[in-house]
C-alpha cells in the first residue's frame, strides 16, 4: 500500500522537521524565538503552489486524454494545495501579529497568496456546484489551468503595486542571505511537508476513485 | 524582543488542527463510500443468488444506500 | 482613488453584463443547438467575445465621460494612451469573462459563483489598469508604465489563448 508508505515517510519527515526547526536551528537574533513559525510558514506556500502546479498538468492531461485519474489527480492536488495555503496564511497572521504589530497587512506576499487563495477556493466551488461528473471535470479543468498560469501574473502586479513609483529593476524582492543552518532547516521541512501533502494527495484520490465506484 | 513562545505553539498547533481535521475527515468519508459500496455488492450478491421469490416478504429499503440514485 | 472607482465601475459593468453573455441561449433553450453547431466551437467563443468587448468598450467610454464631467478631469493629451489602457484592460475581462460566462451558464447558482470566479482572476488585470491609469492622469509618458502594459498584454495573450484552446471543451455538454 504505497499511500500508507507515503503516510510513514511523512510522519518521519515531519518529526525531522520538528528537530531541524526546534533543535539544530538556532534562536534568530532580531526576532527571537518566534522566528521558529517559519519553518512551517515558508514550506507550506512552496507545497502548495507545487501541489497547484501538480494539479495544471494534471488538468491539461485530463482534457487531452480524458484519464479519470487525471481528473481524481487534480482535483486532489488542488484541494490539498489550499488546505496547505491556508495554513500558510494563518501562520503568517500569527507570525505578523508578534513580529510586525497586526494581524495582516496587504503588502506584495500577503496579497498575492491571499488572491492565489480565493482563486483555488472557487475552483472547489465550481466542482462542488456541478453536479454532472463527466462536465464538472471539463470545467474544472479548464479553471485550474487559468488559476495556475494566473499565479506569477497575480505575483508580479501585486509586487509592482506595492513598489513605489519607478518600474523595478529585479524580478523577486530583494533576496537576503540566509545561514546554512536555516536553509537546511526549510529544506528538510520542505521535504516533510511535500511527503505530508503527496500523502494527502494519494488518500484524497483514492478517495474520490471509490466514491466513484460507489455512486455508480 | 521576547520569545513569544505562545505565538509558536499557537502557530504549530493551528497546523496539526487543520491537518488533522482534515485526515479525520478523509478517513471518515472513506468508511462511508466504503460502507456504500459494500451495501450495493451485498445487494447485487443476494439479487445474483437463486431462491424462491416469493417466500421473501419485500421490505422497504431504508438507510443511506438508498438514497444514491440507482443506475 | 479617482483611476480606482474609474475602475470599480468598469469592473462592475462588465461582471453584470457578462455574467449573462449566454444568458440568451439559456433562457430560450438555444444551448444545445449551441453544443450542436458545427465547426470549430472557438468561432462561438470569439463571436461571444466580441459582442462582449463592444458593449464594454461603449459602456466604458460613457462612463469616462460622466468620469471627467463629475470629478473635473482634464484628459488632455493622455487621451490615447488611456484609451489603449482601457483596450488591453477591457480585452483582458471579456476574454476571462466569456470563457467563465460559459462555464457558469447552466450552474445553478450562476450569479454567485460567475463573480466568485471571475475577480480574483482579474486582479492583475485591474491592478494593471488602475496604475497605468493613475500614472497616465498624472500626465507621466507612456514609457513610465512600459511594465504595466507588457504585463497587461501578457495577461490578454494569457486568456485568450486559454479561451480558444478550451472553449470546445465547455462546449461539449
Amino acid at each position: 500500500m504505497s499511500t500508507l508508505l507515503l503516510g510513514w515517510l511523512a510522519a518521519v519527515g515531519l518529526a525531522a522537521g520538528l528537530v531541524m526547526g526546534f533543535g539544530v536551528a538556532p534562536r534568530e537574533v532580531t526576532q527571537g524565538n518566534v522566528q521558529r513559525i517559519m519553518y512551517l510558514h515558508v514550506p507550506a506556500v512552496w507545497v502548495a503552489y507545487l501541489a497547484f502546479t501538480v494539479g495544471l498538468i494534471a488538468s491539461i492531461t485530463y482534457l487531452a486524454q480524458r484519464r479519470p485519474g487525471a481528473d481524481r489527480l487534480a482535483h486532489a492536488a488542488c484541494e490539498v494545495g489550499t488546505v496547505f495555503l491556508g495554513v500558510n496564511i494563518a501562520t503568517g497572521a500569527i507570525w505578523g501579529k508578534p513580529t510586525w504589530g497586526t494581524w495582516w497587512t496587504w503588502d506584495a506576499r500577503l496579497t498575492s497568496v491571499a488572491v492565489v487563495f480565493v482563486m483555488f477556493l472557487a475552483y472547489l466551488l465550481l466542482r462542488g456546484a456541478i453536479e454532472d461528473h463527466e462536465r464538472g471535470a471539463r470545467y474544472a479543468a479548464v479553471l485550474a489551468i487559468v488559476a495556475a498560469l494566473n499565479i506569477p501574473l497575480v505575483h508580479f502586479s501585486v509586487y509592482w503595486w506595492r513598489t513605489l513609483h519607478q518600474p523595478p529593476s529585479l524580478l523577486k524582492p530583494g533576496s537576503s542571505t540566509m545561514p546554512a543552518v536555516i536553509v537546511t532547516a526549510l529544506l528538510v521541512n520542505f521535504v516533510a511537508l511535500a511527503l505530508l501533502g503527496a500523502y494527502f494527495v494519494a488518500r484524497r484520490a483514492r478517495l474520490l476513485a471509490v466514491e466513484e465506484e460507489a455512486l455508480a | 524582543m521576547p520569545d513569544n513562545w505562545a505565538y509558536v505553539i499557537a502557530a504549530y498547533g493551528l497546523a496539526v488542527a487543520v491537518f488533522g481535521a482534515y485526515w479525520l475527515r478523509l478517513g471518515r468519508r472513506e468508511r462511508e463510500a466504503a460502507a456504500l459500496a459494500a451495501g450495493w455488492r451485498d445487494r447485487a450478491a443476494r439479487a445474483a443468488r437463486p431462491g424462491p421469490p416469493a417466500a421473501r416478504p419485500e421490505t422497504t429499503p431504508t438507510g443511506p444506500a438508498s438514497r444514491a440514485p440507482r443506475p | 482613488m479617482l483611476p480606482g472607482l474609474l475602475w470599480l465601475g468598469f469592473i462592475l459593468s462588465g461582471v453584470l453584463g457578462l455574467g449573462r453573455a449566454f444568458l440568451v441561449e439559456h433562457e430560450n433553450d438555444c444551448w444545445e443547438a449551441l453544443l450542436l453547431a458545427p465547426g470549430d466551437k472557438s468561432a462561438i467563443y470569439l463571436g461571444k467575445l466580441t459582442g462582449s468587448l463592444v458593449l464594454m468598450l461603449v459602456v466604458e467610454a460613457l462612463v469616462l465621460a460622466l468620469f471627467v464631467l463629475f470629478f473635473n478631469v482634464d484628459l488632455g493629451p493622455a487621451l490615447p494612451a488611456l484609451a489603449l489602457v482601457i483596450g488591453l484592460g477591457t480585452v483582458g475581462i471579456a476574454a476571462v469573462g466569456t470563457l467563465f460566462a460559459a462555464m457558469t451558464a447552466q450552474v445553478r447558482a450562476r450569479e454567485l459563483l460567475f463573480p466568485v470566479l471571475l475577480l480574483p482572476v482579474l486582479v492583475p488585470v485591474l491592478l494593471g489598469t488602475v496604475k497605468a491609469t493613475e500614472a497616465l492622469l498624472l500626465r507621466e509618458p507612456l514609457a513610465a508604465v512600459a511594465h504595466w502594459l507588457k504585463l497587461l498584454i501578457a495577461a490578454d495573450v494569457v486568456y485568450l489563448a486559454i479561451g480558444f484552446l478550451t472553449f470546445d471543451v465547455i462546449l461539449e455538454g
